[in-house]
């Protein structure tokens, strides 16, 4: 998939385009809205990181400005402005998600996979975990014929984990993705060690899960093959 | 509280009966002197018509030589009645006084004219009779049309007053809706009032003023708050997206690691800490939407079902009832969330295993009050004082809380006119309040 990075912070935008590469994702860059402007104008991308703090452009004009020319083009803000009505404005606009600044990389991956599942109505395939079998479409989490009942919480916190599976979530992260910004401030490390127990206990139930690792003193991870 | 536009028809309405109950009071007495005058006047009158009369046909036909030497005639209805007879050498009489006389087993009273006069050497009392009974009689017609004139004219000026002050205070009335209608922070700058009433102009003008000052500093407050967020968030943003991707490098060594995962989790707290006070500050600015419809009970479930699992897990009951459907209108429900969201994460972190914690929800007195409360190990008064001071309740050890909470819970009350009142007993439990206004559904 194509990517568009608008940033004026160029070492911020570094860091996504880093990112977003090592997952595949074509990327590309612009520092200012003028040359995210043109970019637009010439290229054909699947997806626009807009910031909204741009000094030359009103990023929110820059969002008609490419529907114009490219109406499938998903947008998804991120901004540090943190205005509450940025976000409705944004998205009345037709952009697809609004991530606020400082989001988790591993979230905004989250958020992309969504927006594409949604517009490309992609089908997700089944996601082999040991003797388990997962599907975001279906929300379901199987073990052979029978379905392991986790709540949808559980299914969110393990499926999180499953898009960036061979990789280390901290607690605060997982949380962050769960609650939102919203309830920051009630943030508890014993509430994903909780939930993570709970998953383990309701798994354990059908089979060993030895693929939900705990990473001592960082979070937790999945490793799987496929 | 009275209407202005009551006040004034009031006061009118008292002014002119009170003026009318004296006019009333006063006016037989009124009537009684204007009659007397009058009747006085034509006494007088008939007294010069009787006197010239006599001096043109002389005396003799008046009096008849019979032992009372005297003249009297009354007419037909006896409401009148002139006398001329002789009288004493000496008297000299020239008054008029009010008289009982008999005439066929009747009692009248009248008015009557004693006059002396001399003729040809001779003395004569002359004396003329009006019978009370017809003045008073024209007296209480008088009163009765007076009466009748004074009440269509009490009414006609009622309804003209009320007509007339609901005319000119229509301004007062636009003014006040218009305030009413305010929400910050959609001030909307609303046209010059047209009135003929200067001191509305001056009101509406001043307001107006006030309103565009306070809808700058809202403005401001807005701008300054975008702002900080986006000077602190973007450096914030920057470091973590590095920290982030350095700790996904292949075969990093332990060590390494668990210190990136330290560095994010401060930075975590950085910006929780930086969002707790932009919120507050956004709250306190109005700068969220108060427009949706909540049942406080339902958002409670959520609550609690969120919460569930860690209540479990701690060994505590969570007891919920909600006995009626409360919809509170004109709320952010997802602040209002919030708001309960903490008070409970808050009961839970504080009660030991075994013990319980009860929300409920229930009408009382017209307003419907959420109570939270808990077994856990409460607070001292010190604590309770300064419970929604932000900062004051001590981070805990893990780094989890920033101690801001409560802050929030109480600034998002505030917002929402919701009163919070917290009782607690040390050793004991605590019990968190919250009632909400009664205007809400």
């Amino acid at each position: 998939m194509n990517v568009l990075i608008v940033e004026d912070e160029k070492s911020l935008a570094g860091e996504i385009a880093l990112f977003l590469k090592r997952e595949n994702f074509l990327c590309d860059m612009a520092h200012s809205g003028t040359e995210a402007s043109e970019k637009i104008a010439v290229n054909l991308y699947d997806f626009v990181l807009l910031d909204l703090g741009l000094p030359d452009y009103n990023g929110l004009d820059l969002i008609r400005e490419a529907k114009e020319i490219n109406a499938d083009v998903s947008f998804i803000i991120i901004t540090a402005r943190g205005a509450v009505e940025d976000r409705v404005k944004g998205l009345d606009l037709g952009a697809d998600d609004y991530l606020p600044k400082p989001f988790a990389l591993a979230e905004l991956h989250a958020r992309i996979m969504a927006v594409a599942r949604r517009k490309f109505r992609i089908q997700s395939p089944d996601i082999t975990l040991g003797e388990f079998v997962m599907n975001a479409s279906s929300r379901k989490l199987m073990h052979g014929e029978s379905e392991v009942e986790i709540t949808k919480k559980e299914f969110d916190l393990l499926y999180y984990l499953v898009i960036n599976r061979n990789r280390v979530l901290a607690r605060h992260q997982l949380y962050e993705h769960i609650w939102g910004n919203a309830l920051d401030d009630q943030y508890d490390s014993n509430f994903i060690d909780v939930h993570i127990k709970n998953i383990r206990k309701k798994l354990n139930n059908h089979a060993p899960a030895p693929w939900l690792e705990t990473v001592r003193g960082v979070g937790y991870r999945i490793t799987s093959d496929s | 509280m009275m209407k202005l536009q009551t006040k004034l028809a009031l006061f009118n309405l008292l002014s002119k009966l009170v003026f009318s109950a004296l006019f009333i009071g006063f006016l037989p007495l009124i009537i009684e002197r204007i009659n007397t005058r009058q009747t006085d006047n034509e006494l007088i009158k008939k007294r010069e018509e009787v006197i010239s009369l006599i001096s043109a046909v002389g005396i003799e036909p008046f009096i008849v030589s019979d032992t009372t030497g005297g003249f009297g005639s009354y007419n037909i209805l006896k409401e009148e009645y002139i006398s001329l007879e002789r009288a004493p050498e000496d008297v000299e009489w020239n008054f008029i006084d009010v008289t009982k006389r008999i005439i066929d087993n009747e009692t009248i009273d009248y008015r009557v004219l004693h006059y002396s006069l001399k003729i040809d050497g001779e003395s004569y009392l002359l004396e003329i009779g009006m019978s009370l009974a017809s003045i008073t009689y024209a007296a209480r017609n008088i009163r009765n049309i007076i009466l009748v004139f004074l009440g269509v004219f009490i009414l006609v000026t009622l309804i003209s007053d009320l007509t007339y002050t609901a005319r000119i205070l229509r301004p007062l009335r636009v003014i006040t809706g218009r305030l009413g209608n305010t929400s910050l922070p959609t001030f909307d700058h609303a046209e010059p009032l047209v009135t003929s009433t200067e001191d509305f102009v001056k009101l509406d003008r001043t307001l107006r003023e006030m309103m565009r000052k306070i809808g700058e500093l809202f403005r401001k407050e807005r701008e300054i708050t975008v702002n900080i967020s986006h000077e602190l968030m973007t450096p914030v943003s920057v470091l973590r997206s590095k920290l982030e991707n350095m700790l996904m490098r292949e075969n990093l060594d332990p060590a390494v690691e668990s210190g990136l995962e330290e560095s994010l989790r401060t930075l975590h707290r950085l910006k929780t800490l930086v969002n707790s006070m932009l919120m507050i500050a956004r709250i306190e600015s109005s700068q969220y939407m108060k427009e949706e419809i909540a049942d406080i009970c339902e958002l409670v479930k959520e609550v609690t079902s969120e919460l569930a699992p860690l209540a479990e897990d701690g060994g505590v009951t969570l007891i919920l009832e909600c006995e009626q459907i409360f919809m509170a209108a004109n709320v952010n429900r997802s602040l209002l969330f919030s708001m309960i969201y903490n008070v409970v994460n808050n009961a839970v972190k504080h009660t030991p295993s075994g013990g319980r914690i009860e929300i409920a929800g229930r009408e009382r007195d017209g307003r419907f009050e959420l109570s939270v409360s808990d077994t856990g190990k409460g607070m001292s008064p010190e604590q309770l004082d300064r419970l929604f001071t932000r900062f004051s309740n001590r981070p805990d050890p893990a780094g989890n809380s920033t101690g801001i909470g409560l802050a929030i819970t109480k600034s998002i009350a505030d917002f929402h006119n919701i009163a919070v009142r917290v009782i607690s007993v040390p050793g004991a439990g605590t019990q968190f309040f919250f009632f909400f206004p009664v205007n809400s559904l």
